[in-house]
């Protein structure tokens, strides 16, 4: 038995009632809390049982009620993100480092998380991205989403919305400071094959020759909602426009555009 | 789908603490929400990703049982308690994950798996769970760690 502080060895036994929340109030949460500040031994411990809760909230999953993402998705475009709250070395280094990182160190838990970039959790959990089958769709959907965790943790995000002609809304989570974006649409028809939607980064000045570029097509609606799409090359003062074009989209917009956005 | 993946264990979990489905989603729209605004704070030192959402998923569930509103009808759910082997064995689909955490939790000793799914799925504090159970503080503080640990190392988390 370790010889230490009896108060110190009562505290410690606690780490497995902490990692399944299970402490008595708020008072003892704290005290425990900085009991892991002084005792590294401890609070390794204790990340390792929390490891096992999460292995418990696993075991429990149980199919949402329909409609639960849509309603998230309406929040969250309602709802401010909070802007990282680290220095800006800190902030580089992560913003590098984290979509890189593994997701979960039990590596019984890799293989049932496996699409996944650690800050791409909001776009993730909130939007649903990731719908991949093969390997090389994976892939493709690993360094988008980097993109997308890049664009959301980015300190000037901002994010705008706005209903399309045809019905519908479609988001655009934008960072000017990165000139990029991430595109999201809710409650568009569904278009008949050989049509598609296409989107435009607008320029303000419409007459110029490079006014109007092509960002790339939607994906494809799961349940009325596309993917999370990302798009670069932001120019300021450009509006996204949505138009809907013939399969394989455009070289410029050929109908007119059912949603533009000042972004 | 990641959605799913998350979702489903976020969800799930809040709905074994809260048990009523309006409220568990209503929790799990504030979880969702509250991912959404602070993922930009997400420190991956602090552990994965899915142990940062599935803590903040399972805390909002507790805090909502735990809040003097839903005294009365926790009261009334103590009766229905169902054993806890059934608790997990009632799981709507069984999975990979599931089997292991179920066999995991099988070789525990009946004291340690009560009290680990009472406290986590019942959302009891350790002090309620030791009434429950007849045990004393202390045993049951070493019963829900020791317990933990056996988990641990029978789930192979680092």
């Amino acid at each position: 038995m370790l010889r230490v502080n009896p108060f110190w060895h009562d505290l410690h036994i606690l780490t497995g009632a902490y990692a399944l929340d299970a402490l008595e109030d708020a008072s003892e949460q704290e005290r425990f809390a900085r009991h892991l500040r002084r005792c590294g031994a401890c609070a390794a411990e204790a990340r390792g049982l929390r490891e096992v809760s999460t292995a418990l909230a696993f075991a429990a999953a149980q199919e949402p009620p329909p409609g639960m993402r849509e309603r998230a998705l309406e929040l969250a475009e309602r709802t401010r993100q909070l802007p990282p709250e680290l220095s800006k070395r800190h902030r580089k280094r992560s913003r590098l480092a984290w979509p890189q990182l593994p997701w979960l160190h039990g590596p019984w838990l890799q293989g049932l998380v496996t699409v996944t970039a650690a800050v791409a959790i909001a776009a993730a959990v909130v939007f649903g991205i990731g719908q991949s089958d093969t390997r090389q769709q994976l892939n493709q959907a690993r360094s988008q989403q980097a993109a997308i965790a890049a664009v959301l943790a980015a300190p000037d995000v901002r994010t705008v919305t706005g209903p399309t002609s045809l019905g519908g809304r479609t988001t655009a989570v934008v960072s000017a400071e990165l000139r990029e974006l991430v595109v999201s649409t809710s409650g568009l028809p569904v278009l008949t094959s050989g049509r598609v939607y296409q989107l435009w980064l607008i320029g303000p000045a419409p007459a110029a020759a490079t006014a109007v570029r092509s960002a790339g097509l939607l994906p494809a609606a799961t349940s009325g909602l596309t993917a999370p799409y990302f798009a670069s090359g932001l120019v300021s003062g450009d509006k996204l426009g949505i138009t809907v074009e013939p399969a394989g989209g455009a070289k410029q917009p050929t109908t007119t555009p059912i949603v533009l956005l000042p972004i | 789908m990641v959605y799913d993946q998350l979702a489903r264990p976020v969800y799930g979990v809040i709905r074994r603490v809260v048990r009523d489905p309006a409220q568990s989603e209503e929790v799990a729209q504030e979880v969702l929400l509250e991912v959404w605004r602070s993922a930009s704070r997400f420190d991956p030192d602090m552990g994965g990703a899915a142990t940062w959402v599935l803590t903040i998923a399972h805390r909002r569930a507790i805090d909502r049982v735990r809040s003097a509103a839903a005294a009365a009808a926790r009261e009334h759910r103590v009766a229905e308690t169902p054993e806890p082997r059934d608790e997990v064995a009632e799981a709507v689909e069984a999975s990979l994950d599931r089997e292991r955490v179920q066999r995991c939790l099988g070789g525990l000793t009946e004291v340690q798996r009560e009290s680990i799914t009472l406290a986590y799925y019942g959302g009891y504090t350790y002090r309620q769970v030791a009434a429950l159970l007849g045990v004393t503080l202390a045993a049951i503080k070493t019963r829900i760690r020791d317990g933990l640990i056996r988990m641990r190392d029978c789930l192979g988390v680092s």
